[in-house]
């Protein structure tokens, strides 16, 4: 970059909030050590800030945690069960083209060094044999593969995806804190962040001629897909499931990039290939993502007890059959040990200096080493040589010299002399500071950034321009992408001018056009019914609700009097599942409250929404953004004292159900996926209908009838045709027979029937498959029969087909390992 | 002592199963001072291919897997093999302190699966745990020979620990083990594993047998009906790995037949792998060591 005098013309600097900012100067700051013009874009973006919001920051801070959110951005910490909303911190971190220019550079050099160095450990182990690496820093590592030996990827590139902490000096100057190759965690969030600060100031970022992502993604797909055997090769991305800490970040990735979102149980090796169970039959996989460990890829060959992976994957990886991403074992390159003997490698493989130094490291497997560590304890820090728990570290934090008592002391000092290789000695690093909106002050905050480097189609590297910044609570090195406390924010590299040039240079080909929603997983196909069924049976037990608040005539004491609603409705909110007998007995309020607020029952409606919530985590790079929104809002509080509320809860719930619907059926590409969501909401409903019509046509009278129009929303229209009040067969006709009610039986069967003839066939002869041919059965039965057939008997045997076709369904299409023990270890001698 | 060596196992499962796929590791590994012949496995049903290869660590691993449906499986292992005595200077060899033998395996440029550095770290079953180390510490200190080390190790679990079949399962936590201060010979070579690594002690998990039937006039040893397992800890590079039973508190000689060694049993399980299905299982094992000469 050229520098020039003054920033770029299009905003002039005015007065803004980093006009007071006072960052210590000793310690760094990027804003304060930021070149003219650098500075000149924060006093910009600052503006820019602060008339978007009229000069309030905690309401710029409000916005930004608003799109966060609406981005469905979430994270875990250890031990939480719940998902906790994303900390963004609305003021980005600038730097310049210049600076960013060396840590770049630093980058690249470092990974292929990684990659240089996973290639001797895995294949002539030179370093070792020449003295340049002691064997244990290698085999002191739990990551290290010894079957990996002599196994290298077919196009020779171990690493696609490196990702690095960084500190910035009090000088400015950048150092490694910590590799990472084994999970690139972090790099969808910095997307996210990146998406969510576009949403609330996009004009900005194109002001301050902040680089943009999205070549970066593409280039590193684009590397992924070079590495594969296969034109059009299927890339997927292997996370460990919906209980990982970072799932919701793997299904954002996953539905961006446009990867099949997979776990290890919906994939199988055969004869050294690897294939995903999708509906339409097994589909070859040419290469993996993995968000999993190493040892946890493959029980056969690795950790035994591993229910992430999939038995035999190594055979496949190392026949060639699947590029893995990054190649298996390379994870022994990120710990601390290794760290310390980066300097030297860099200088012993690429014959240069590092560009980017780490933070300076001493492996104390060294009697020298271990020496100087002991003797210098106060200004160093402890930690884990391997990031496993040891014996004075137990729980794997460094420990800072400096705080120790004498006591503790002694026994760290014992421990280290007993046990050496386990610990590293390191410098303690002093992060400079950045600007950080907290409580509505501008206020400076020691901050670190990962970066992401990435192997391109030629097998070069590319850098994204930006990184996922933390902005820690306190001073203490990051041990995990996000502490309790913490924020994170969204990094900016910024040109002088407009990144024009970029865009044209750039010269990708048209993909081929392609319609349709890709592979279906037998698993996703699995989980999308299940969706379409909870999602039903829980709108079908609101309505019940609805429908016994909305007669009050009968709560006047009067439960038992002949005709009265309350008992009768009451009956079909035991049968679901939603109350015990015994609740029905109690006053309304209170039945209807249990029902909405159930947990235990299966059919109460709290437990489905929940289960529903479950289900639609393990689908969520599926759904739009807007759907997921309303699928996470918490359900409305229910005040049993006041029925009242409880009936605007009813309500609220109904419209809820309604906007997912309205969602569903306009915005939802017609896949096979949507297929899936639907086929399981009309067999719920289906079966709702037939078992609400065998109760409520038991009697045969006028209040039970007028009750079941009510619960299959057909009043109206029976209104329209009969002038009479409700009568047995007219009833029957319209909400079991008529095949313009869509909320007739016979319409939601012949759904399934479109839905199913609609699904890809398993079959060479056009024979229909058993699902089908079991559903048409069905539809073929009620186009034929009349009113006066709809007995109750028939009705139940109708349920009993329902069912059958349901199994038939699962049988054909899903995953039959579903529950747990269906696919478990042989125990060993 | 020359040995015919049997082992059968039979796995019996409730429901048949599919995809069952085994890893099978019971063909001895090159050791010093033991040479094996005619090894054979085999397997009913007889699988399409079986994969021999190596294990992670210094074991042998034979693979296959059976697509059709099954109940039952049956693995022999059958081999011939003769055992050297241990040389003369093992017995009363010292060996060098721990101080200097940490430093040595530190140094040693070898990355194998025979290195010292490949054994001296956590492993999955081989947790560190504070009250071993601490036990360990009251029988140990820095400039101990190894050899005595280890020897007191192995006596001190012979004499503290009742040997209890019924104690333990095969997953059972060492930890537990100690607690209890009962368990089987794998509970007790997880215990001294991770005694001597908490001193810096290399140490690896031995799988192999135990001669049945005791020569004339002296005592079955314990755990001869079943594999066994003992501790291998490398005494520097003059003496190499020697193995300590603590089960029956002798070094390995010619009634012990190596068959691999791993970091801990994880690495060496005789039998693991996956199968399709959702039936339960049982499992029959019988193994014959017979004296040839």
């Amino acid at each position: 970059m050229v520098t020039r005098p003054a920033s770029g013309p299009d905003l002039a600097p005015t007065a803004s909030w980093l006009d007071g900012y006072a960052a210590e100067a000793s310690r760094g700051d990027l804003f304060g050590d930021a070149s003219r013009p650098v500075a000149d874009v924060w006093r910009k973006v600052a503006a820019g800030l602060a008339a978007a919001t009229d000069g309030d920051p905690s309401a710029l801070q409000d916005a930004t945690a608003r799109h966060a959110a609406d981005l469905g951005l979430a994270f875990r910490l250890t031990g939480d069960e719940d998902e906790r909303s994303w900390p963004l911190n609305a003021m980005p971190l600038i730097v310049g083209a210049q600076e960013w220019s060396q840590v770049e550079r630093g980058l690249i050099q470092r990974a292929e060094l990684m990659e240089a160095i996973a290639t001797d450990i895995y294949g002539e182990q030179k370093l070792v044999a020449d003295g340049h690496l002691p064997a244990a820093v290698v085999a002191g590592s739990p990551f290290f593969a010894r079957r990996m030996i002599g196994r290298t990827p077919h196009e020779g590139r171990f690493i696609h995806v490196y990702a690095a902490d960084l500190a910035r000096g009090p000088r400015g100057q950048w150092r490694v804190l910590q590799d990472r190759v084994r999970v690139a965690g972090g790099i969808g969030y910095a997307l996210e962040n990146r998406l969510a600060m576009s949403r609330a100031i996009g004009n900005l970022l194109a002001d301050a001629h902040a680089r943009r992502l999205s070549e970066f993604f593409s280039g590193m797909v684009e590397g992924m897909a070079a590495a594969c055997r296969r034109e059009n090769p299927r890339i997927a991305l292997m996370t460990p499931g919906r209980f990982n800490q970072t799932y919701a970040e793997q299904a954002h990735l996953a539905r961006y990039l446009g990867l099949p979102l997979v776990e290890g149980r919906d994939l199988t090796v055969l004869d050294e290939k690897l294939y995903v169970g999708t509906i339409a039959g097994p589909k070859r996989v040419d290469a993996v993502w993995r968000w999993i460990d190493t040892t946890a890829l493959d029980p056969l060959s690795f950790d035994a007890k591993s229910q992430l992976g999939v038995p035999n994957l190594f055979g496949a990886w190392a026949g060639g059959g699947v590029e893995m991403v990054n190649w298996p074992g390379v994870e022994v390159l990120e710990s601390a040990a290794f760290a310390a003997f980066m300097p030297r490698l860099c200088r012993t493989l690429l014959g240069e200096a590092p560009i980017l130094p780490n933070v300076a490291t001493w492996w104390c497997g060294q009697a020298v080493e271990s020496s100087t560590v002991a003797a210098r304890l106060e200004e160093l820090a402890l930690v884990p040589a391997f990031g496993q728990p040891v014996e004075a570290l137990a729980n794997r934090n460094p420990i800072a010299g400096a705080g120790l008592d004498g006591k503790s002391r002694v026994a760290l000092i014992d421990a280290l002399w007993r046990r050496p290789m386990d610990y590293c000695g390191q410098e303690i690093v002093h992060l400079s500071t950045t600007p950080a909106i907290i409580d509505g002050q501008i206020v400076p905050r020691p901050f670190t950034v990962r970066a992401f480097v990435a192997r391109t189609a030629d097998g070069g590297w590319t850098v994204m321009p930006g990184g996922f910044a933390r902005l820690s609570s306190s001073t203490a090195l990051p041990t995990s992408l996000m502490g309790d406390g913490d924020l994170s924010a969204d990094l900016w590299v910024v040109d002088d001018k407009p990144a024009a040039a970029h865009l044209g240079s750039r010269v990708a080909g048209e993909p081929p056009i392609s319609r349709g929603g890709g592979i279906l997983a037998s698993q996703a196909a699995d989980n999308l019914f299940w969706f379409g069924r909870y999602n039903e049976r829980a709108e079908a037990m609101v309505r019940v609700v609805r429908a016994i608040l909305a007669n009050p005539a009968d709560s006047d004491g009067n439960v038992d009097a002949e005709g009265a609603a309350l008992p009768r409705l009451a009956a079909l909110l035991v049968e679901g599942g939603a109350i015990e007998a015994a609740t029905a007995k109690l006053p309304i309020a209170k039945i209807c409250a249990r029902a909405l607020t159930e947990t235990r029952l299966a059919g109460g409606v709290a437990t489905l929404m929940r289960r529903r919530q479950q289900v639609g985590m393990a689908l969520r790079e599926r759904f739009a953004r807007d759907f997921w929104r309303i699928v996470s809002r918490p359900m409305p509080s229910i005040n049993v004292e006041r029925p009242q509320s409880m009936l605007s809860s009813a309500r609220w719930l109904t419209e809820h159900f309604s906007a997912l619907a309205g969602l569903i059926s306009e915005n939802m590409v017609r896949s096979a996926a949507w297929r899936f969501l639907e086929i399981g909401q009309r067999l719920e409903r289906a079966q709702a209908i037939c078992r609400t019509a065998r109760q409520l046509t038991k009697a045969g009278d006028v209040t039970s009838l007028g009750l079941l129009l009510d619960l299959c929303d057909s009043q109206i229209i029976y209104r329209s045709r009969y002038l009479t009040g409700p009568s047995l067969n007219p009833v029957r006709d319209l909400v079991l027979l008529d095949p313009d009610n869509p909320r007739a039986l016979v319409f939601q069967v012949a759904q399934v029937v479109a839905h199913l003839s609609a699904l890809p066939s398993s079959r060479d002869d056009n024979i229909p498959e058993p699902p089908l041919r079991a559903a048409r059965a069905l539809l073929g039965e009620l186009q034929a029969l009349l009113a006066t057939d709809m007995t109750p008997e028939r009705l139940a045997a109708m349920e009993a087909q329902l069912l059958a076709l349901s199994d038939a369904i699962s049988l054909r299409y899903f995953l039959q390992l579903d529950n747990e023990d269906a696919e478990r270890r042989t125990p060993l001698l | 002592m020359r040995y015919s060596v049997s082992h059968i196992t039979t796995l019996k499962y409730a429901q048949a199963v599919s995809m069952a796929q085994f890893n099978v590791r019971l063909k001895p590994a090159p050791w010093n001072g033991q040479v094996v012949s005619d090894y054979k496995l085999t397997l009913d049903p007889s699988p399409a291919q079986v994969v021999e290869g190596q294990g992670g660590y210094h074991v042998n691993e034979a693979r296959f897997a059976l697509r059709e449906v099954t109940s039952q499986v049956q693995i022999e292992s059958r081999f011939t093999v003769e055992v050297e005595p241990l040389p003369f200077f093992v017995e009363d060899a010292a060996g060098p302190g721990l101080a200097e033998l940490r430093e040595r395996a530190m140094k040693k440029p070898d990355l194998s699966d025979l290195a010292p550095a490949s054994y001296i770290f956590a492993s999955p079953i081989a947790q560190p745990q504070h009250e071993i180390a601490r036990w360990a510490g009251s029988l140990l200190n820095e400039a101990m020979p190894v050899m005595e080390a280890g020897r007191a190790l192995m006596s001190a679990i012979h004499g503290e620990f009742t040997f209890d079949a019924d104690a333990t399962e095969t997953d059972t936590p060492p930890i537990e083990a100690f607690n209890r201060r009962h368990g089987v010979c794998q509970d007790f070579s997880h215990i001294m594993i991770i005694a001597a690594r908490a001193h810096g002690i290399p140490a690896a998990y031995v799988s192999g047998y135990l001669r049945t039937l005791p020569p004339p006039g002296q005592e079955r040893l314990v755990g001869a009906d079943a594999m066994h397992a003992w501790v291998n800890l490398w005494c520097g590079e003059e003496l190499g790995w020697v193995g300590f039973d603590p089960t029956n508190d002798k070094l390995a000689d010619t009634d012990h037949i190596f068959l691999g060694m791993g970091r801990d049993y994880s690495d060496v399980a005789p039998l693991d792998g996956r199968f399709r299905g959702a039936g339960t299982q049982a499992m029959y094992a019988s193994v014959d060591v017979a004296p040839l000469d």
